[in-house]
Protein backbone atom coordinates (compact mmCIF):
# COMPACT_ATOMS: atom_id res chain seq x y z
CA UNK A 1 0.00 0.00 0.00
CA UNK A 2 1.35 3.61 -0.84
CA UNK A 3 0.71 6.49 1.21
CA UNK A 4 0.96 10.28 0.44
CA UNK A 5 4.34 10.06 3.06
CA UNK A 6 5.51 7.75 0.88
CA UNK A 7 5.85 10.35 -2.04
CA UNK A 8 9.02 12.07 -2.03
CA UNK A 9 9.50 15.63 -2.82
CA UNK A 10 10.46 18.94 -1.52
CA UNK A 11 7.71 19.12 1.58
CA UNK A 12 9.08 22.61 2.29
CA UNK A 13 7.27 24.31 -0.47
CA UNK A 14 4.09 23.33 0.83
CA UNK A 15 2.24 26.18 2.24
CA UNK A 16 4.56 29.05 1.13
CA UNK A 17 3.22 31.67 -0.44
CA UNK A 18 5.35 32.50 -3.70
CA UNK A 19 4.58 36.25 -5.13
CA UNK A 20 4.07 36.40 -9.08
CA UNK A 21 3.84 40.32 -9.31
CA UNK A 22 1.23 42.30 -10.16
CA UNK A 23 -0.99 42.88 -13.33
CA UNK A 24 -2.94 45.92 -14.83
CA UNK A 25 -6.72 45.10 -16.24
CA UNK A 26 -7.64 47.31 -18.97
CA UNK A 27 -11.09 47.16 -21.19
CA UNK A 28 -9.06 46.08 -23.86
CA UNK A 29 -8.00 43.36 -22.16
CA UNK A 30 -11.02 42.33 -21.27
CA UNK A 31 -12.74 43.04 -24.65
CA UNK A 32 -9.88 40.92 -26.23
CA UNK A 33 -10.47 38.36 -23.95
CA UNK A 34 -14.09 38.10 -24.68
CA UNK A 35 -14.06 38.78 -28.15
CA UNK A 36 -11.10 35.56 -28.42
CA UNK A 37 -13.39 33.16 -26.47
CA UNK A 38 -17.16 34.06 -27.65
CA UNK A 39 -17.88 35.42 -24.91
CA UNK A 40 -21.46 37.40 -25.42
CA UNK A 41 -22.45 38.27 -21.61
CA UNK A 42 -22.55 42.36 -22.22
CA UNK A 43 -21.03 42.66 -18.87
CA UNK A 44 -17.95 40.90 -20.11
CA UNK A 45 -18.24 41.68 -23.73
CA UNK A 46 -20.28 45.39 -23.91
CA UNK A 47 -19.32 48.56 -22.37
CA UNK A 48 -22.35 50.53 -22.93
CA UNK A 49 -25.18 47.87 -21.47
CA UNK A 50 -22.26 46.66 -18.76
CA UNK A 51 -22.80 50.42 -17.36
CA UNK A 52 -26.52 50.03 -16.57
CA UNK A 53 -25.61 46.59 -14.96
CA UNK A 54 -25.93 46.20 -11.27
CA UNK A 55 -22.26 46.17 -11.94
CA UNK A 56 -21.69 49.45 -13.42
CA UNK A 57 -18.90 48.58 -15.76
CA UNK A 58 -17.34 46.13 -18.01
CA UNK A 59 -16.15 43.18 -15.68
CA UNK A 60 -13.70 40.70 -16.43
CA UNK A 61 -14.79 37.09 -17.51
CA UNK A 62 -14.86 34.75 -14.75
CA UNK A 63 -11.62 32.72 -16.30
CA UNK A 64 -10.00 36.16 -16.93
CA UNK A 65 -7.27 35.63 -14.18
CA UNK A 66 -6.06 32.86 -16.08
CA UNK A 67 -4.31 34.49 -18.70
CA UNK A 68 -1.41 35.61 -15.95
CA UNK A 69 -1.50 32.19 -14.74
CA UNK A 70 -0.82 30.57 -17.85
CA UNK A 71 3.13 30.04 -18.54
CA UNK A 72 4.58 30.58 -15.06
CA UNK A 73 7.43 28.93 -13.97
CA UNK A 74 7.07 27.60 -10.36
CA UNK A 75 9.12 26.11 -8.24
CA UNK A 76 10.45 23.08 -8.68
CA UNK A 77 9.01 20.79 -6.11
CA UNK A 78 11.52 17.71 -6.87
CA UNK A 79 8.94 15.16 -6.98
CA UNK A 80 10.80 11.98 -7.71
CA UNK A 81 8.23 9.97 -9.33
CA UNK A 82 6.95 8.98 -12.91
CA UNK A 83 8.07 9.65 -16.08
CA UNK A 84 5.98 11.43 -17.93
CA UNK A 85 3.71 14.37 -16.33
CA UNK A 86 0.76 16.73 -17.61
CA UNK A 87 -1.88 19.09 -17.17
CA UNK A 88 -4.42 17.98 -15.44
CA UNK A 89 -7.70 20.13 -14.52
CA UNK A 90 -7.85 23.19 -13.10
CA UNK A 91 -10.80 24.92 -10.52
CA UNK A 92 -11.39 28.99 -11.22
CA UNK A 93 -13.48 30.54 -8.21
CA UNK A 94 -15.00 34.36 -9.11
CA UNK A 95 -14.39 36.02 -5.92
CA UNK A 96 -15.11 39.67 -6.64
CA UNK A 97 -15.92 41.67 -10.13
CA UNK A 98 -12.19 42.41 -11.84
CA UNK A 99 -12.79 46.07 -13.55
CA UNK A 100 -10.47 48.34 -15.95
CA UNK A 101 -8.24 49.85 -13.95
CA UNK A 102 -7.71 47.27 -11.26
CA UNK A 103 -4.05 45.89 -10.56
CA UNK A 104 -3.97 42.85 -9.44
CA UNK A 105 -1.36 41.13 -6.84
CA UNK A 106 -0.95 37.59 -7.31
CA UNK A 107 1.05 34.52 -5.19
CA UNK A 108 0.97 31.00 -5.55
CA UNK A 109 1.62 28.06 -3.53
CA UNK A 110 1.86 24.41 -3.46
CA UNK A 111 -1.40 23.47 -2.06
CA UNK A 112 -1.21 19.78 -1.83
CA UNK A 113 0.75 16.66 -3.06
CA UNK A 114 -1.28 13.11 -3.10
CA UNK A 115 -1.31 9.73 -4.87
CA UNK A 116 -4.16 7.73 -6.64
CA UNK A 117 -4.19 4.38 -8.28
CA UNK A 118 -6.27 4.36 -11.85
CA UNK A 119 -6.44 1.85 -14.05
CA UNK A 120 -2.89 2.99 -15.64
CA UNK A 121 -1.32 2.62 -12.19
CA UNK A 122 -0.35 5.11 -9.56
CA UNK A 123 -0.34 8.41 -9.99
CA UNK A 124 0.73 11.57 -8.24
CA UNK A 125 -0.86 14.83 -8.75
CA UNK A 126 0.81 18.33 -7.18
CA UNK A 127 -1.70 21.03 -6.70
CA UNK A 128 -1.12 24.67 -7.11
CA UNK A 129 -3.35 27.65 -5.87
CA UNK A 130 -3.10 30.71 -7.40
CA UNK A 131 -4.87 33.51 -4.72
CA UNK A 132 -5.64 36.99 -6.75
CA UNK A 133 -6.46 40.39 -4.59
CA UNK A 134 -7.03 43.76 -6.37
CA UNK A 135 -5.42 47.28 -5.28
CA UNK A 136 -8.19 47.30 -2.45
CA UNK A 137 -7.00 43.94 -1.18
CA UNK A 138 -9.92 42.22 -1.77
CA UNK A 139 -9.78 38.80 -2.90
CA UNK A 140 -10.94 38.45 -6.58
CA UNK A 141 -10.18 35.14 -8.16
CA UNK A 142 -8.84 31.90 -6.88
CA UNK A 143 -7.03 29.31 -9.56
CA UNK A 144 -6.37 25.60 -8.62
CA UNK A 145 -4.20 23.99 -11.31
CA UNK A 146 -3.61 19.97 -11.13
CA UNK A 147 -0.54 18.17 -12.49
CA UNK A 148 0.03 14.91 -12.44
CA UNK A 149 3.16 12.56 -13.05
CA UNK A 150 3.08 8.80 -13.40
CA UNK A 151 5.26 6.23 -15.13
CA UNK A 152 4.82 5.21 -19.01
CA UNK A 153 3.65 2.01 -20.27
CA UNK A 154 6.57 1.81 -22.55
CA UNK A 155 8.55 -0.76 -19.74
CA UNK B 1 -29.49 33.41 -25.17
CA UNK B 2 -32.18 34.13 -22.98
CA UNK B 3 -32.39 37.49 -22.26
CA UNK B 4 -32.86 37.24 -18.16
CA UNK B 5 -33.01 33.58 -16.65
CA UNK B 6 -34.64 33.48 -13.09
CA UNK B 7 -33.59 30.67 -10.76
CA UNK B 8 -37.11 29.96 -10.15
CA UNK B 9 -37.54 29.06 -14.19
CA UNK B 10 -34.50 26.53 -14.05
CA UNK B 11 -35.79 23.15 -12.72
CA UNK B 12 -32.87 20.08 -12.16
CA UNK B 13 -32.33 17.99 -15.32
CA UNK B 14 -32.60 20.84 -17.77
CA UNK B 15 -30.00 21.38 -20.37
CA UNK B 16 -27.75 24.28 -20.84
CA UNK B 17 -26.61 24.27 -24.65
CA UNK B 18 -25.12 22.94 -26.86
CA UNK B 19 -23.05 25.52 -28.12
CA UNK B 20 -20.87 24.56 -31.32
CA UNK B 21 -17.62 26.12 -31.58
CA UNK B 22 -14.59 26.29 -33.92
CA UNK B 23 -11.36 27.37 -32.92
CA UNK B 24 -8.43 28.75 -35.66
CA UNK B 25 -5.12 29.82 -35.23
CA UNK B 26 -6.08 33.80 -35.64
CA UNK B 27 -8.62 33.07 -32.55
CA UNK B 28 -5.35 31.48 -30.38
CA UNK B 29 -3.32 34.17 -31.26
CA UNK B 30 -5.54 37.05 -29.90
CA UNK B 31 -6.09 35.24 -26.45
CA UNK B 32 -2.48 34.62 -26.32
CA UNK B 33 -2.13 38.28 -26.98
CA UNK B 34 -3.96 39.63 -24.25
CA UNK B 35 -1.51 39.47 -21.61
CA UNK B 36 1.75 38.60 -23.55
CA UNK B 37 1.24 40.71 -26.08
CA UNK B 38 1.56 40.57 -30.35
CA UNK B 39 4.68 38.69 -30.22
CA UNK B 40 3.79 35.03 -28.91
CA UNK B 41 5.81 33.22 -31.17
CA UNK B 42 5.44 29.85 -32.71
CA UNK B 43 4.40 27.09 -30.26
CA UNK B 44 2.09 24.04 -29.95
CA UNK B 45 -1.01 26.27 -29.95
CA UNK B 46 0.23 28.32 -32.71
CA UNK B 47 1.69 26.77 -35.10
CA UNK B 48 0.97 22.55 -36.81
CA UNK B 49 5.02 22.59 -37.49
CA UNK B 50 5.85 23.74 -33.76
CA UNK B 51 2.96 21.23 -32.66
CA UNK B 52 4.18 18.71 -34.98
CA UNK B 53 8.00 18.64 -33.76
CA UNK B 54 5.98 17.95 -30.15
CA UNK B 55 4.52 14.54 -31.64
CA UNK B 56 1.45 16.01 -31.93
CA UNK B 57 -1.07 15.64 -34.38
CA UNK B 58 -1.34 19.51 -35.18
CA UNK B 59 -1.61 22.87 -33.20
CA UNK B 60 -4.02 22.85 -29.95
CA UNK B 61 -6.25 24.92 -28.52
CA UNK B 62 -4.50 26.41 -24.66
CA UNK B 63 -5.92 24.66 -21.71
CA UNK B 64 -6.24 28.38 -20.62
CA UNK B 65 -8.70 29.39 -23.73
CA UNK B 66 -10.82 25.68 -23.38
CA UNK B 67 -11.99 26.80 -19.80
CA UNK B 68 -12.80 30.09 -21.38
CA UNK B 69 -14.60 28.48 -23.97
CA UNK B 70 -16.30 26.28 -21.25
CA UNK B 71 -17.34 29.36 -19.00
CA UNK B 72 -19.00 31.20 -22.26
CA UNK B 73 -21.21 28.45 -22.48
CA UNK B 74 -22.32 28.98 -18.58
CA UNK B 75 -22.33 33.27 -19.04
CA UNK B 76 -24.20 32.98 -22.63
CA UNK B 77 -26.53 30.78 -21.16
CA UNK B 78 -28.06 34.45 -20.38
CA UNK B 79 -27.70 37.61 -19.46
CA UNK B 80 -28.32 37.10 -15.88
CA UNK B 81 -25.94 34.37 -15.20
CA UNK B 82 -22.91 35.02 -13.50
CA UNK B 83 -20.74 32.09 -13.14
CA UNK B 84 -18.82 31.61 -9.84
CA UNK B 85 -17.27 28.66 -10.04
CA UNK B 86 -15.61 26.47 -12.59
CA UNK B 87 -13.36 23.28 -11.93
CA UNK B 88 -12.85 20.92 -15.17
CA UNK B 89 -10.58 17.78 -16.09
CA UNK B 90 -8.63 17.84 -19.12
CA UNK B 91 -9.07 14.20 -20.58
CA UNK B 92 -7.21 15.33 -24.01
CA UNK B 93 -6.20 17.35 -26.30
CA UNK B 94 -8.19 20.31 -28.49
CA UNK B 95 -7.59 20.86 -31.92
CA UNK B 96 -7.43 23.91 -34.21
CA UNK B 97 -10.87 23.88 -36.60
CA UNK B 98 -12.81 21.28 -35.47
CA UNK B 99 -16.34 21.55 -34.65
CA UNK B 100 -16.81 21.20 -30.75
CA UNK B 101 -19.49 20.96 -28.85
CA UNK B 102 -19.99 22.18 -25.47
CA UNK B 103 -23.00 21.45 -23.20
CA UNK B 104 -23.90 21.21 -19.93
CA UNK B 105 -26.79 20.06 -17.75
CA UNK B 106 -28.35 21.22 -14.14
CA UNK B 107 -28.15 18.94 -11.59
CA UNK B 108 -28.85 20.51 -8.30
CA UNK B 109 -30.24 23.81 -7.22
CA UNK B 110 -30.60 25.51 -3.94
CA UNK B 111 -30.19 29.09 -1.76
CA UNK B 112 -26.66 28.99 0.02
CA UNK B 113 -25.54 32.77 2.47
CA UNK B 114 -28.47 34.08 0.16
CA UNK B 115 -27.37 33.69 -3.03
CA UNK B 116 -29.34 31.10 -5.90
CA UNK B 117 -27.34 28.96 -6.95
CA UNK B 118 -27.46 26.21 -9.39
CA UNK B 119 -24.58 22.71 -9.95
CA UNK B 120 -24.12 22.20 -12.99
CA UNK B 121 -22.09 19.31 -15.56
CA UNK B 122 -20.30 20.53 -18.51
CA UNK B 123 -18.43 19.27 -20.69
CA UNK B 124 -16.47 19.97 -24.28
CA UNK B 125 -16.61 17.07 -26.89
CA UNK B 126 -15.33 16.54 -30.78
CA UNK B 127 -17.37 15.79 -33.32
CA UNK B 128 -16.88 12.30 -32.79
CA UNK B 129 -18.27 12.50 -29.40
CA UNK B 130 -15.04 12.10 -27.24
CA UNK B 131 -15.37 14.10 -24.74
CA UNK B 132 -12.13 16.40 -24.18
CA UNK B 133 -13.15 18.35 -21.60
CA UNK B 134 -15.41 17.35 -18.55
CA UNK B 135 -16.06 19.41 -15.22
CA UNK B 136 -18.65 21.27 -12.78
CA UNK B 137 -19.62 24.39 -12.11
CA UNK B 138 -21.83 26.66 -9.63
CA UNK B 139 -23.41 29.61 -11.15
CA UNK B 140 -25.53 31.96 -9.59
CA UNK B 141 -29.10 33.69 -10.61
CA UNK B 142 -31.13 36.38 -9.79
CA UNK B 143 -34.44 35.33 -7.86
CA UNK B 144 -37.37 36.14 -9.02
Amino acid sequence: MTTDDDIKYDRSLLGVSNPLGQFQVTAQMILDFSESCGETNPVHSDEAKAKESEFGSLIAPPTFCNVFVNGLSRPDIKLEFGDIGFFAGQAIESLAPIRPGDTLNASTKLKEVYAKTGRSGKMVFAVWETSFSNQNDEDVARVQESYVRRNSRKK
Amino acid sequence: MNKELYFDDVEIGDDIGPVERTVNVEQVVRFLSVHQGRDIGTNRFTSEEAAQKEGLPGAIVPGAMNIAMMSTLLTGWSDTARLKKLDVVFRGMVPHNKTLKLAGIVTDKDVVDGEARLECDVFLENDEGTRLIIGNAIVLLPQR
